[in-house]
């Protein structure tokens, strides 16, 4: 054995021996390698590639949170949480997604928005994240795509929460809409908490109550197989739902109040004048805000954006009117409280009223002869006014328009709500640069020229006068419960400040206000009715300022050209209970479109009352 | 037969000890990947031991009959498996795209492990038949046709792999019995030559993988996810490994293939390091084994059975593992003894009693 030749077959072991020490040293080496590689993977990239492992394991699902409901102040539901469908593919399970795909779209047609299998989502690399390929689908889709299951791999339905507007176009621009939040709202602060995959309010009280409303994401740690199935739920926090919101709206005068509109186009406001609460808010033309549920189509959008009638603007807080004629309260207390005139005070007028070169008209032509302040309110008379503006001056209107709330924001909680304008001299020389002429006081004490008010401040001046001075903050929501009903929040009524009218004042124009519907020639004598007495003004808001001897039939007029008519109003005469504001957009002539509507909803209003105690 | 008895005493107890102490851990294994995987039928880890029985009556026979004699029928050994490999490449089955098993009753079979071991078989006969004249080109010629043949039809089937395993084997049979270095040349530069041809007659997938073996994120979905996960398999089974039936990447089914290519990430998952060394260190001293077998050899065929015998088993160690942890490219080569798989454990416990058959007779071989 010791390396030496064999003789019979020429077998030489020790020249072999020597290449098996050489060959043992390359198997060594190669094992050594082996070796560290192994020690490279285990133990230097151990935890790296355990929390590799990991990741492949184990996936944090987000659990997005109810979000809270909307509610009326009698607690009927508005806004409710629905189950919505979408189907998503799991690249990774699917293995071939067209294949899968075309499997899907023989099975039942899945509308337009159905994404791609080409998109690059499929490609991004992370075979197990579930890529969405259409939204929404209904129950006969939902139920065929789960029957078929089995044949189509990697298809997950997803159930999503969405909102449902029970009340629909009624309530659309109180309660606003909710969508996915945009890049340029990420941006903003106010949603420093917010992921890019939120939904957010994007109008009205969902907008306004967002940080309310949304709650709080919980989390779950699933461990999932290859496919993406879950196993396991190792862990989690459990999401935390929204606030619900109670609302002083009542759906059921809501309701009233969107259909005594029929297909006028304006808004109407009712609130409580003892508390500021607003029981109503109408806006006409409007939307259905559960289009926007799952992301509103372009064309749909289009269509809302382009309708001349501005359906997704809040009229009652975005809409700015010259008061017309209903401005005449304001007017009218200012010169009673300034002294310059008493209830008695007369003033003859003849259908005419001369300011320097220019000639102003009373809306009755023939002229209404000598009138009192009681009159002058109650059948309208514009040269009456025409006069007290003279006396007041523009500034001393303004002053008081500022302290019945005129000019700046009553503070309403929802987005948009618009300031309105009240001029004054000083406003003038910086808007235009141009000195303030004395006629344009004279239109201005009738509710016309540059004044601009919104239906809401509106309202809420004739609360104070209808409350005996009070001017409360507006208060559209009740208060803010968790979902087990605690109270988070309650929102009581607020005094911002008492008119600086007094009572003996507020009361003559009270009874003025009665006059205008309770007396023969009141502008408001369409709506005198037996059972009570509503005290209220009637008002026309000019669009354009018309050729003066123009037929007076509104059917003549072009519609956009055509004012809008106006009626606020509250009611009983005694501790009155509800005050209401009527705004027909080019409805004409004050009066006669705009009181049976609001003969509909104070009828409304009562028979529900009515109903109400009796059950 | 008359069994001598200097046979039994010098039988070689410790290799055997080695093979079939990696095939028990392999069997555990398979018992743990199969936990969650079962479909129906009888578990692999029951089938493979059903294989290993079978290997060791196949071993049996392997070391009974005198070496000299099976090297005698070496060509005849040869030829069966050519005919074998011809049947497949007719009558073949179909599996994922490509054709490698015969289906004789029942069972299946894979006639291009056979031919692993018998070319090592011939090459002992032919290189021992040529040792005196020494090595020439005309021997050069004979040698690739012996190695031409089968390498064509297992390329066929394509299964690239076990061609190039074949080409590996033969290389190290001609450098171990000294051809000479012209010889040497010849064949790495024809190697050189051939292999950009190679890759125009090879298919798409073979080529996709070995461009994914140069860079498995490539393809993260495809051909270079088995080694992504594989690595991570391995690598998050640190020291102490997770525990036997707990590794996330085998029984959540991350880990592809994990009874066959892949079985060794199962057990680096599961045993860590420590397990791995372990195991590592058997499969060491099987190789270290099976050189001294060789070294200690009284004759030539034996000496060149024994080692390439070892070194078609240690060639399987290095190509299966240096592919699941990623420094080789993915090629279907099962990790000896380990793997499931009834053709490759049959042929290498006839491999191993190949090994003890040399081992027993080093002392009573009369020249």
């Amino acid at each position: 054995m010791s390396g030496k030749q064999d003789r019979l077959t020429g077998y030489d072991s020790g020249r072999f021996r020597k290449k098996i020490q050489v060959i043992i040293w390359l198997v060594s080496l190669a094992f050594f390698l082996l070796f560290a590689r192994l020690w490279y993977l285990q133990i230097i990239r151990g935890d790296d590639l355990r929390k590799r492992s990991e990741n492949n394991r184990i996936r944090i699902q987000e659990i997005k949170p109810l979000r809270g409901l909307i509610m009326d102040t009698h607690g009927n539901i508005l806004v409710d949480n629905q189950s919505s469908f979408d189907i998503s593919i799991v690249p990774e399970a699917a293995k071939n997604i067209e294949d899968v795909m075309n499997k899907l779209t023989d099975l039942c047609d899945l509308g337009e928005d159905t994404i791609s299998c080409k998109k690059p989502s499929f490609k991004s690399g992370r075979p197990f994240v579930p890529v969405r390929i259409c939204k929404n689908i209904d129950r006969n889709k939902l139920a065929i795509v789960e029957t078929h299951s089995l044949d189509l791999p990697g298809v997950v339905v997803d159930v999503v929460p969405v909102r449902e507007y029970v009340y629909g176009k009624t309530m659309a621009h109180i309660l606003g809409y909710v969508g996915n939040i945009s890049r340029s709202e990420l941006g903003r602060d106010i949603y420093s908490g917010y992921r890019s995959d939120d939904i957010v309010g994007k109008y009205g009280i969902e907008k306004y109550l967002d940080g309310y409303l949304k709650g709080e994401s919980g989390g779950e740690q699933v461990e999932v197989d290859v496919s993406g199935r879950r196993l396991n739920i190792l862990g989690g926090i459990k999401p935390v739902p929204g606030y619900n919101a109670v609302l002083n709206i009542d759906a059921d005068l809501q309701k009233i109040c969107w259909d005594a509109f029929q297909e006028k186009a304006g808004t109407a406001i009712v609130m409580d004048p003892r508390t500021g609460s607003v029981m109503a808010m109408v806006s006409r033309p409007s939307f259905d805000p559960n289009l926007f549920n799952r992301g509103i189509s372009g064309d749909g959008w289009k269509k809302l954006t382009a309708d001349s009638l501005c359906p997704l603007q809040n009229k009652a807080i975005s809409g700015q009117y010259p008061p017309g004629s209903t401005y005449k309260m304001l007017v009218a207390a200012a010169a009673l409280e300034e002294g310059l005139i008493t209830k008695n005070t007369e003033i003859f007028c003849d259908g005419t009223y001369r300011m320097g070169d220019r000639t102003f008209r009373c809306w009755k032509k023939k002229g209404h002869g000598t009138v009192n302040l009681h009159r002058a309110i109650a059948e309208s008379c514009d040269v009456y006014f025409y006069h007290l503006g003279e006396m007041l001056g523009v500034d001393k209107i303004a002053e008081y328009a500022g302290k019945f709330g005129f000019g700046y924001k009553t503070g309403i909680s929802l987005p948009g709500e618009k300031r309105g304008l009240i001029p004054t001299k000083e406003w003038k020389l910086r808007r235009y640069g141009e000195r303030w002429q004395k006629g344009e006081t004279t239109s201005l004490a009738i509710g016309q020229g540059f004044t601009l008010v919104t239906p809401l401040q509106l309202l809420r001046a004739y609360c104070a006068i209808a409350n005996g001075g009070t001017l409360y903050k507006t208060q559209l929501i009740k208060r803010i419960e968790t979902a087990d009903g605690q109270v988070v929040k309650e929102f009581l009524p607020e005094k911002e400040r008492t008119v600086p009218v007094s009572r003996k004042n507020i009361d003559i124009l009270r009874y003025a206000l009665w006059g205008a519907v309770n007396e023969p020639h009141g502008t408001g004598w369409a709506l005198k009715r037996k059972e009570r007495d509503v005290c209220g003004k009637t008002g026309t808001a000019q669009v354009i300022s018309m050729p003066e001897d123009t037929s007076d039939d509104v059917d003549d007029v072009q519609y956009r050209f055509r004012d809008h008519a106006l009626f606020v109003c509250f009611v009983p005469y005694k501790d009155p209970v509800i005050a209401l504001l009527v705004i027909v957009e080019h409805g004409g002539h004050g009066g006669s479109v705009s009181a049976p509507i609001v003969r509909r909803i104070v009828d409304g209003y009562f028979n529900l009352e009515r109903r109400r105690k009796k059950t | 037969m008359k069994i001598d008895r200097r046979l039994l005493a010098n039988f070689d107890w410790i290799l055997l000890g080695l093979v079939l102490s990696i095939c028990g851990i392999g069997i555990l294994n398979l018992y743990s990947s199969g936990y969650n995987l079962y479909t129906g039928g009888e578990f692999l880890y029951v089938k493979q031991m059903f294989w290993v029985l079978l290997g060791l009556i196949m071993m049996v026979i392997a070391f009974s009959v005198d070496y000299r004699i099976i090297i005698r029928h070496a060509y005849l050994i040869y030829a069966v498996s050519i005919m074998l490999l011809l049947l497949v490449s007719f009558y073949g089955n179909m599996t994922h795209g490509s054709q490698r098993w015969l289906v004789l009753w029942g069972f299946s079979f894979q006639p291009s492990e056979l031919m692993k071991l018998a070319i090592v078989i011939v090459l002992a006969r032919y290189f021992n038949d040529n040792m005196k004249k020494g090595y020439n080109f005309g021997n050069l010629a004979a040698l690739l046709a012996l190695l031409g043949m089968p390498f064509l039809l297992i390329v066929k089937q394509p299964d690239l792999g076990t061609a190039m395993f074949l080409v590996i084997l033969v290389f190290c049979m001609a450098v171990f019995v000294g051809v000479g270095r012209k010889f040497l040349v010849c064949f790495i530069s024809g190697g050189m030559v051939l292999a950009p041809l190679f890759w125009f007659l090879i298919k798409d997938y073979q080529r996709e993988r070995i461009l994914t073996f140069l860079n498995p994120e490539r393809d993260p979905l495809g051909a270079g996810y088995h080694i992504i996960q594989s690595i991570i398999a391995i690598g998050s089974g640190g020291i102490w490994g997770k525990g036997i039936l707990k590794g996330t990447q085998t029984q959540l089914r991350f880990l592809p293939e994990q009874q066959t290519d892949f079985a060794f990430s199962v057990f680096a998952e599961e045993w860590g390091f420590l397990g791995v060394s372990v195991l590592m260190l058997i499969f060491f001293a099987l190789i270290m084994w099976g050189l001294k077998i060789a070294r200690h050899s009284r004759d030539f065929p034996g000496a060149l059975m024994a080692f390439g015998v070892t070194m078609f088993v240690f060639w399987g160690i290095l190509i299966n593992i240096g592919m699941v942890i990623g420094i080789f490219p993915v090629v279907g080569i099962p990790l000896p003894f380990f793997s499931y798989g009834g053709s490759s454990m049959i042929v290498l416990m006839t491999g191993a009693g190949l090994l003890i058959n040399v081992s027993m007779r080093r002392f009573i071989l009369q020249p």
